[in-house]
């Protein structure tokens, strides 16, 4: 830990006029693009990269890591208000923020998810600062075989999303573990279900899959629902009730421990690299519905659900630098894309980076403390525009999204095959909701199997194939119970659950 | 390319610069005939991905063209490799890999649809410099004691690709002990199984010289043809009478028939950028150094991979 005063020279170094001005042009960048269905983060980031060439240091890393927090806040806003996450780590947020909207409640929907939003960044960034050394060695610790358990127990649990038939869920998890074999296998490199393709061998992109599966397949099905009638409304009802889109303190502290929670899972999961924001979510979720006293109130407008998935997938956002500032590790692509950015401006991300850019890195950390705060001033006044921006009617909101559904498509696995994939994932998550086969729990297999496949080849290498060897590794042991105790106490409380709220929509 | 030429080029082309910024490599008239595209077999914002926009952007400058980065990821160059056969051989269009991607890939799957003799090679712009690694806290701290404890227990190497895994085998094959090649997904993967002492090494191909600096790894062999600065103790495995590197060179390809006046004239403009100051500090910062093996060089370096690894997985 570098001295104070190095610590206060970063802070100064951060606290000026155009950094400032950056932060929040970052942010606001950010938001839009998370909030566009079809544009991610990624794309921000990565267009966002060669405009910081001729920034100094300090400004363009704020800048980036700006956009990167403001499209953790900006992805809810579309999967809350049109029910169409452009991005798989907004999805669990769509499951109860969207039938908040639709009960009438979209800037109620909006200011949760905006709160548990920078509340998760927030105390995952304050983890960053302080524990970041010693956090990112006990997260080494999670070896091949550690995070194999670890994977046993996100499939366990994310039963919780399956949807209302635990027949249907499974059949869409692994038609999602079924398609996440495509392309090289991850031991020996031979290419499955390939036909021949090279655009396959590194299996399909997951971006245009879960734009087509999420966004575009809820686009279709509002056109495929929409008569002249329908076609002059807005998506979703605006309240005229001034109180349904109050919240006050009490409905935030209400879901305290829910928020606390989801923070702790989104940071250990951002601690651990390779896992990502999605995992984070979807898994914060699964539990918080499960561990509910009434998880059937979840998928009808809980706050308890947008709060277990926001906070959760934004406390990864900083979590996910520790083993980058660290060990230099990047966490996830997002990251990786931050150590391009440090190597363009004469940074070696690696153990020595705190030592030798003491001052940076606190400056970093100031600007993101910053960023936060500006993340929630630029979210309040968002999220008028988009309550406004959503008043215009079905016929317009749907073909406008469909068109940057392909732009993203394209642009993130360039080309035209990104857009083919986008379309038959469109369709195919069209006859999903039909049939209301979740299209979540596909793209959670789909997520989940290429880890679990990768580590579990690693483990079955490292203990030269003794499963007895599992006994050495303490954590993991630990993990598998608790991944048998999900399914015993867990899983009839679910069913239970899901027979009171039949006539609920799959998610 | 002798280190005089190399100076004198880039002393020639610093001058050009000064005197007349447009002017530099000798090109046939009326080429380039508009913009000219680099097609980068990896994602936006990878290693690659910045020597090729350095190198795009250098070339702007210096010889006043129009250079458009785009971005072909997927299946280790595999895809853009596959798109750059179909484009006219009219210096358009350059392609930006790996020597993996050619002279490693269509052999290791066979419905690749091209070999390394599809394309031409306009040169290099970097040398990877692979080496075999452990943290300080194994019992062993040179490439002797390793073998010896591998010959007690057996031990696992972390990697991340095929050619890293074939060199495990034949390291297992050369010392005649138990080598176990844990493959990765990639180098981060990798690296952080060895940094939690989950294996007992690991290959890697840039991550490591932060983390020897750092004093946390000691290099235990180098994986490169010539011992490399950042450890210059750790003796290459030729040396230790084992024929075997992992050639990694960052390659500028086009189709193949490409005109020779144009093919000279891209060479040089690659040439010309890859020595210029510019780029030696793009370099510095990856702890490395702008290598050019030139046009034939770098046909030589690709053969005698594709040729080794054409022979070895043939024999699997």
């Amino acid at each position: 830990m570098p001295d104070l005063a190095t610590i206060l020279a970063g802070a100064a170094d951060a606290a000026t006029l155009s950094n400032l001005f950056f932060i929040i042009l970052g942010v606001a960048i950010g938001q839009v693009v998370g909030a566009i269905p079809g544009m991610t983060i990624l794309m921000a980031l990565a267009i966002a990269i060669p405009i910081t060439y001729t920034m100094d240091t300090l400004t363009a890393i704020a800048f980036l890591i700006s956009v990167n927090k403001g499209g953790t806040v900006g992805g809810a806003i579309p999967a809350i208000l049109i029910n169409t996450p452009g991005t798989p780590e907004s999805a669990a947020t769509a499951l109860d923020g969207h039938p908040m909207a639709k009960k009438g409640q979209p800037m109620k929907a909006m200011r949760y998810s905006l709160y548990y939003s920078v509340f998760g960044d927030f105390w995952s960034d304050i983890v960053l600062i302080t524990v970041a050394a010693p956090l990112a060695i006990v997260a080494l610790k999670m070896g091949p075989v550690e995070v194999t358990a670890l994977m046993v127990l996100a499939f366990t649990v994310i039963t919780g999303l399956v949807g209302n038939s635990m027949v249907k869920g499974l059949i869409a998890a692994a038609l999602g573990c079924l398609c996440a074999s495509i392309g090289l296998d991850p031991g020996q490199g031979t290419p499955r279900f390939t036909f021949g393709s090279l655009n396959l061998y590194d299996g399909l992109p997951l971006t245009a899959m879960s734009i087509g599966l999420l966004a575009v397949a809820e686009i279709f099905h509002q056109i495929a629902k929409t008569t002249k009638a329908t076609a002059a409304t807005a998506p979703i009802p605006m309240s005229v009730r001034e109180d349904d889109g109050r919240l006050t303190l009490k409905d935030l502290l209400a879901n305290r421990y829910v928020a606390l929670r989801a923070t702790v899972i989104g940071t250990l999961i951002g601690a651990i690299p390779g896992l990502g924001s999605a995992t984070a979510g979807f898994l914060s979720y699964s539990i918080t519905k499960q561990s509910a006293k009434d998880p059937e109130s979840f998928g009808t407008g809980d706050p308890r659900g947008i709060a277990a998935s926001e906070a959760a997938n934004s406390a990864v956002v900083g979590a996910n630098l520790i083993p980058l500032l660290t060990l230099g590790i990047p966490g996830n692509i997002a990251a990786a894309l931050l150590v391009s950015a440090f190597i363009i401006h004469g940074i070696q991300p690696g153990p020595l980076l705190f030592k030798e850019q003491g001052q940076l890195i606190y400056g970093m950390f100031a600007a993101m403390l910053v960023a936060n705060f500006a993340n929630l001033a630029v979210g309040q006044i968002g999220m008028r525009f988009w309550a406004f921006a959503i008043s215009a009617p079905n016929s317009v909101i749907y073909p406008a999204s469909l068109l940057l559904c392909f732009t993203g498509s394209y642009v993130t696995a360039g080309g035209l095959f990104g857009v083919m994939i986008m379309l038959i994932f469109g369709v195919a998550g069209y006859f999903m909701r039909l049939f209301a086969i979740s299209p979540i729990a596909f793209i959670i297999g789909y997520v989940l199997t290429p880890e679990l496949e990768s580590k579990l080849i690693q483990s079955v290498l490292i203990t030269r194939g003794d499963p007895w060897k599992v006994l050495d590794h303490p954590i993991a042991i630990a993990l598998l119970v608790l991944s048998v105790a999900s399914i015993v106490y867990l899983g009839p409380r679910r069913r239970k659950g899901a027979k009171k709220a039949v006539d609920q929509p799959a998610a | 390319m002798t280190i005089t030429r190399s100076i004198a080029a880039a002393a020639l082309a610093s001058v050009a610069i000064a005197a007349h910024p447009a002017v530099a490599a000798e090109c046939p008239a009326g080429f380039p005939d508009g913009q000219i595209t680099m097609l980068v077999g990896y994602g936006a914002g990878g290693g690659t991905d910045a020597i090729a926009r350095a190198i795009a952007a250098d070339m702007e400058a210096r010889q006043g063209w129009t250079v458009v980065v785009d971005n072909r990821p997927g299946a280790g160059g595999g895809v853009m490799s596959a798109e750059l056969m179909g484009k006219e051989p009219d210096g358009s269009v350059i392609g930006v890999g790996a020597t993996g991607t050619v002279a490693l890939n269509p052999y290791e799957t066979k419905s690749t649809p091209f070999t390394y003799e599809d394309f031409d090679y306009l040169g290099t712009a970097m040398n990877i410099n692979y080496g075999l690694v452990s943290i300080t806290d194994k019992p062993y701290k040179t490439l002797a004691e390793f073998i010896e404890f591998a010959k007690a227990n057996g031990a696992t190497i972390a990697t991340g690709g095929k050619s890293q895994e074939i060199l495990v085998r034949q390291m297992a094959d050369h010392y005649g002990v138990e080598l176990i090649a844990v493959p990765g997904k990639g180098a981060a993967d990798s690296m952080q199984a060895a940094l939690g002492g989950h294996v007992d090494a690991t290959t890697q191909g840039t991550q490591h010289v932060q983390q020897i600096k750092a004093g946390a790894m000691v290099q235990l062999a180098s994986l490169t043809g010539e011992r490399v600065p950042y450890a210059p103790d750790s003796p290459t495995l030729v040396e230790e009478g084992l024929d075997a590197t992992i050639e990694g060179q960052t390659i500028f390809m086009v189709p193949k028939g490409t005109d020779p006046a144009v093919f000279a004239c891209l060479a040089q403009a690659l040439d010309e950028s890859v020595q210029s100051e510019g780029y030696a500090e793009l370099m510095d910062r990856l702890d490395n150094k702008a290598v050019n093996l030139g046009p034939d060089g770098t046909r030589a370096v690709i053969a005698k991979a594709a040729a080794f690894y054409q022979s070895y997985l043939a024999g699997e």
